[in-house]
């Protein structure tokens, strides 16, 4: 089973989230308010998927997604940013960083199931 | 009343429908929007989030009862119980910083790339904001279904702003 985690600091959005995964079936889940708390968290190896939000205090999601590819143990891990910086600028720096997909607030289900078949490298219907 | 030909006021009505559908999936329905001082929404919670770009700097305002921000709270949570405060006040900050992010890539997309702070929320009773500087102010009303939620647009004089 595909275990998640979760980085953001809003506990409303992580529960978007989870609930999201949840509908497509999806209930191994892990929390982190922030991209230290999160480096904390795949330290324990807890997760196949990362999905981060971009603001953060503490560490930004930018700043996460750069220690995870810095990393040889997580640089091959997906990751999928959800965040409201979708301004052109944004995804190219996002991307840049060396995220994996990018989904932006506020989101369906359905685009957020496509994005994660996107990094699953599941084909799209 | 005032017209929606402001291209940022038309985009701050399309974010704040493109958000307020998504999160709560529910019609929103517009007043037309009222420019000026005259007017204050009776709110018990606020959130806030300033924004500086060529047109000056200024704050997008979200306004609620704290019954309604509790709606809105559960219904994006999906839980059947009340929310409790901090719940909601981390929801409305994410209603509102959403709202204000999808106005930022909206504008980056007419070429206007503007900084958006993170949000606030004031909860409280009693209270009122009042800008100090020289601000124009446009009030928009917004309904989801018996629920009257306000939004408000406040930019500061450019040339008070140098």
């Amino acid at each position: 089973m595909t275990r998640f985690l979760i980085v953001d600091d809003s506990s409303t959005m992580r529960r978007i989230i989870i609930n999201t995964l949840n509908k497509l079936g999806f209930d191994q889940t892990v929390e982190a308010a922030n991209g230290r708390e999160g480096i904390e968290r795949l330290d324990a190896g807890v997760a196949d998927i990362v999905i981060t939000d971009w603001n953060m205090p503490e560490m930004s999601g930018l700043e996460f997604l750069r220690q995870i590819r810095a990393q040889e143990r997580t640089r091959d891990l997906p990751v999928l940013m959800v965040t409201t910086n979708a301004a052109k600028d944004d995804i190219v720096e996002a991307l840049r960083a060396g995220v994996s997909n990018y989904v932006v607030k506020p989101f369906t289900t359905d685009t957020f199931k496509e994005k994660i078949d996107a990094v699953l490298g599941k084909p799209t219907p | 009343m005032t017209q929606v030909n402001d291209p940022v006021l038309s985009h701050l009505l399309a974010s704040s429908r493109e958000v307020l559908e998504a999160m709560v999936g529910r019609s929103v329905t517009f007043s037309l929007p009222i420019e000026g001082e005259a007017l204050r929404p009776r709110s018990n919670v606020v959130g806030t989030s300033a924004f500086t770009g060529s047109i000056g700097g200024g704050l997008v305002a979200f306004y609620t009862t704290l019954e309604t921000a509790k709606v809105l709270t559960a219904t994006m949570l999906g839980i059947r119980e009340t929310p409790v405060d901090d719940e909601v006040i981390d929801a409305i900050g994410e209603i509102t910083n959403m709202i204000a992010g999808t106005l930022r890539t909206k504008m980056a997309a007419d070429g206007d790339l503007w900084a958006v702070s993170i949000p606030t929320v004031t909860v409280g009773s009693d209270f009122y904001t009042k800008c100090v500087r020289d601000v124009r102010r446009v009030l928009c009303p917004l309904k989801i279904d018996e629920h009257e939620l306000f939004i408000e647009l406040i930019v500061a004089s450019q040339s008070k702003a140098a």
